[in-house]
């Protein structure tokens, strides 16, 4: 995971040597929040270069699904994931970024040629990746949208072509959001549940999903000890999911990606950013998901 | 005559292989806990109380002493061995009366203070090793006043409960595949479930007994 961050820092020292000429043009106050949010998800540096670095406002998070439009069937393709674009930033033409999905983290750089208020960009991930490809997509900086498609490299792979329409958001850790009303009966993912298997084995999440949030409340055993399994995973991934963590496991990410509003993957390991009380709940939780997992349905206690 | 006695032969090897598999069950079940680790199976969702050295300790000898009773509790309800090897029913026995009343009914009383689920299971639990550690008790007075219908019945009925290990683990699991209740209302449930109706068999055994 370390590893995956270099390569942004890379472009973004490149950005800065190559900026230290004009320092301090284009930017905003307005925007320094998005780029602070943004410096730190990529950088962890408190400073970012300012010249070019957001013309006409483009820079920051995008945000929305990412859906497969060419794939293979009979891969189990992951049809609508939740994607980041960020735009880094843009020099003399050419545009550096990255984008967090599913669990990858990737940068990507390219042309950008402005008209207007549009700007059509064409980028490529580095290749060495087996999901890297290549990003088509136009910027419009009035309405702070995206959209375009991704052509992966690899023809063999379960998507070669996405699809998405994605809008301009800014991340702020808050402890307070909670997961959406409507979670209790969905349907939960897992490798076992074939769609066309029977209502027996058809596992969803309960009412106790809305029971606790995690990230306020320090919990206790008798919060947690009546729960299913798959609630309380639910309850201790939103925890992840509120600090930004983009979900590798299929099973989670289709709760977050598709149900949950306010959720944006930015980074692929926050372990060091939960508050005590988030690592305590989610030892909790994780102690029962175990005990779950193992004798739940086992002949013992 | 001979036709009818079949059946009964075959029941009777079906519910011993059927005894075995429950035993053998349980060995591994208190096998989790050895070599002593306090952060295996049930006690990884008791750690607010496994730093209790009572607690513990009373764990620890419920479950490792526990475990010989079913075996020894058995073999005292067959007729042959009775008749045919009255030293072996008798040392049995007292092996089973001493681990019961010394070790695993008080152990049994201590846990079930702390029971999950709450004050439910946790009267469960205690009512449970008070009536069992009564029964047995009971047997062991009856067999020295030589009163041996009151011995059998007091046995029975203290068996019936030593019982209560497997069978409050099957309606559990039976429960589960069933309805895939929430974890701690199965508990609650079995936790009474799994004793008292083997008592009420116990009290049908003894009556069918008592009008043969």
């Amino acid at each position: 995971m370390k590893m995956k961050l270099t390569k942004p820092l890379l472009v973004l020292s490149l950005g800065f040597a190559m900026s230290c000429g004009n320092p301090q043009s284009g930017e905003t106050p307005a925007d320094t929040t998005a780029q602070d949010s943004l410096a730190q998800a990529v950088t962890e540096s408190p400073t970012a270069p300012t010249a070019d670095k957001n013309p006409d406002g483009i820079g920051g998070l995008y945000v929305g699904a990412f859906d497969a439009v060419e794939y293979n069937e009979k891969k189990k393709p992951s049809y609508n994931n939740k994607i980041t674009v960020s735009i880094d930033s843009v020099l003399a033409g050419t545009l550096y970024g990255h984008s967090i999905v599913a669990g990858n983290m990737r940068p990507f750089t390219g042309a950008a040629k402005q008209e207007g208020k549009v700007y059509t960009v064409t980028v490529k991930e580095p290749g060495d990746d087996q999901y890297d490809g290549s990003f088509e997509f136009k910027i419009y900086s009035d309405l702070d949208s995206i959209t375009g498609t991704w052509t992966a490299n690899k023809k063999s792979l379960a998507v070669t072509k996405r699809q998405y329409a994605l809008s301009k958001k800014e991340f702020k850790y808050d402890p307070n959001l909670e997961l959406p009303d409507f979670l209790p009966r969905n349907e939960l993912y897992s490798e076992k549940n074939m769609p066309e298997e029977e209502y027996g084995n058809y596992e969803a999440m309960t009412d106790d999903v809305l029971k606790v949030n995690a990230s306020k409340v320090l919990l206790k055993k008798s919060d947690v000890e009546n729960m299913h399994k798959g609630d309380l995973e639910v309850i201790r991934n939103s925890i992840y999911a509120r600090h930004g963590y983009s979900f590798k496991n299929r099973r989670m990410r289709y709760v977050f990606d598709s149900s949950v509003d306010w959720y944006i993957p930015l980074y692929t390991d926050v372990r060091d950013k939960l508050t005590e009380v988030e690592r305590k709940n989610a030892d909790l939780l994780k102690r029962y998901e175990a005990h779950a997992a193992k004798y739940y349905d086992a002949y013992g206690r | 005559m001979l036709l009818e006695a079949k059946p009964a032969k075959l029941i009777g090897y079906l519910l011993l292989a059927a005894y075995l598999f429950f035993c053998y069950l349980m060995v591994e079940i208190t096998l989790q806990y050895i070599p002593i680790n306090t952060d295996v199976a049930f006690l990884r969702i008791k750690q607010d109380y496994v730093g209790f050295m009572h607690y513990r300790l009373a764990f620890f000898i419920h479950a490792l002493s526990a475990i010989f009773v079913l075996p020894a509790g058995f073999t005292q309800f067959s007729d042959q061995i009775r008749s045919n090897y009255p030293a072996l029913h008798k040392y049995a026995g007292w092996f089973y009366v001493v681990i019961t009343l010394l070790l695993a009914a008080p152990t049994g009383f201590v846990i079930g203070l702390y029971a999950n689920g709450g004050l439910s299971s946790q009267i469960a639990f205690c009512l449970l090793a008070v009536v069992w550690f009564y029964f047995t008790a009971k047997a062991v007075f009856s067999i020295k006043k030589r009163n041996f219908t009151a011995h059998r019945r007091w046995m029975i009925r203290s068996f019936a409960l030593a019982l209560s290990a497997i069978t409050l683990r099957a309606w559990k699991y039976v429960l589960v595949a069933l309805f895939h209740p929430k974890p701690m209302d199965v508990y609650i449930l079995v936790a009474w479930l799994g004793w008292v109706l083997n008592l009420i068999v116990a009290e049908f055994i003894i009556q069918k007994k008592r009008t043969v």
